[in-house]
């Protein structure tokens, strides 16, 4: 048997490695683009995501905060703003993960699934409840406080929920830390409260977005012998 | 180089990167066969034929089913065929520290 690529051939005699041709390094490493490529195609791409969502927060809460002035209430086009950079990063965040994990099905895929579901969900409250505290008569402030505090408790828990389910590590720091700047941004009080979430929540998603990709160019580095990646260890959030 | 026995099932280049791509997968799910076949930028026709020896060989479980109206094939290991990768990329290396000593 030869390792010249295309057909293959098709005797079944047993082969062994007295075969003075074959390459066992050059076999590993084609064993590896292969899996690099798979993987590259069927899982969405962490960096992707976060720079999306440290973007959003970041031109957002920016924007927010620096619109607010002497008075502290932002006026309605920031607001306008600051929703259409959610609704963007939403968009492309749901579009980036359905074409990325088209053509696979399974467990990952029913896991995903549910994990959707979650955040259409939290979100869905979050909105209903911020208009039960308006109707129950919270000043501007309250509600845009609330707002804030609510929004971050959604995505730090969701994002504790999803490190258990994808066993992310550093997606369970994440969530941490995000709950840390609901609580930070809530006491900053406004319009501070805007410049701690731009800052500490949007520059998190940025630094996690770094992160991942340190970790990729580090794994991509290292030689090919004896890396050979099993499932499950595979990088990305 | 020291003796290794190398699966001939596997060893045929373009069987080993069907392998190592759905190796690539989590345990539990499934690739559909046109996304296999893009990711191997093989014909229809000759994945098929590999795809069957690996069906054959217990490695590969394929199943058939409707999306709709539309025929779907998806395509996944079997605990056996995911061992024998493992075995194999086992011997490669066992191979490449022989040849370095």
């Amino acid at each position: 048997m030869s390792t010249d690529p295309g057909p293959a051939p098709d005797g079944e005699h047993a082969a062994d490695g007295a075969d003075p041709t074959f390459d066992p390094a050059a076999t590993l490493r084609l064993i590896r683009e292969q899996q690099d490529r798979a993987r590259a195609a069927t899982e969405p791409d962490g960096r992707l995501l976060y720079l999306a969502w440290g973007l959003s927060w970041g031109v957002g809460y920016l924007c927010l905060y620096l619109s607010a002035g002497a008075t502290g209430k932002p006026p309605a086009w920031a607001f306008w703003v600051f929703a259409g950079a959610i609704v963007a990063a939403v968009a492309f965040t749901i579009v980036h993960t359905v074409t990325r994990t088209a053509g696979t099905r399974g467990v990952s895929a029913r896991t995903g699934a549910m994990y959707g579901w979650s955040w259409m969900l939290g979100f869905l409250t979050f909105g209903v409840v911020i208009g039960g505290l308006g109707r129950a008569g919270a000043s501007d402030e309250v509600i845009a406080l609330a707002s804030n505090a609510f929004a971050c408790v959604v995505v730090g828990l969701l994002y504790l929920g999803g490190a258990a389910a994808f066993q992310d590590t550093r997606l369970f720091v994440l969530g941490v830390w995000i709950l840390v700047v609901a609580a930070v941004a809530t006491f900053a009080g406004l319009p501070l409260t805007y410049l701690v979430m731009a800052a500490l929540g949007g520059g998190g998603f940025l630094v996690m977005g770094a992160i991942e990709q340190v970790l990729l160019v580090r794994r991509r580095a290292r030689p090919a012998p004896g890396t050979v990646s099993r499932p499950g260890e595979a990088g990305g959030a | 180089m020291p003796d290794v026995d190398l699966d001939p099932v596997i060893h045929a280049p373009a069987r080993l990167r069907v392998v190592a791509t759905l190796a690539a997968l989590s345990t539990g799910d499934e690739l559909s066969f046109p996304t296999l076949q893009k990711l191997l930028a093989m014909t229809a026709g000759n994945l098929s034929t590999h795809l069957r020896k690996l069906e054959d060989a217990g490695y590969v479980r394929v199943t058939k089913t409707h999306e709709g109206r539309t025929p779907a094939t998806y395509l996944a290991l079997t605990p056996r065929g995911r061992a024998a990768f493992e075995d194999y990329t086992t011997a490669l290396n066992t191979l490449l520290r022989g040849a370095g000593a």
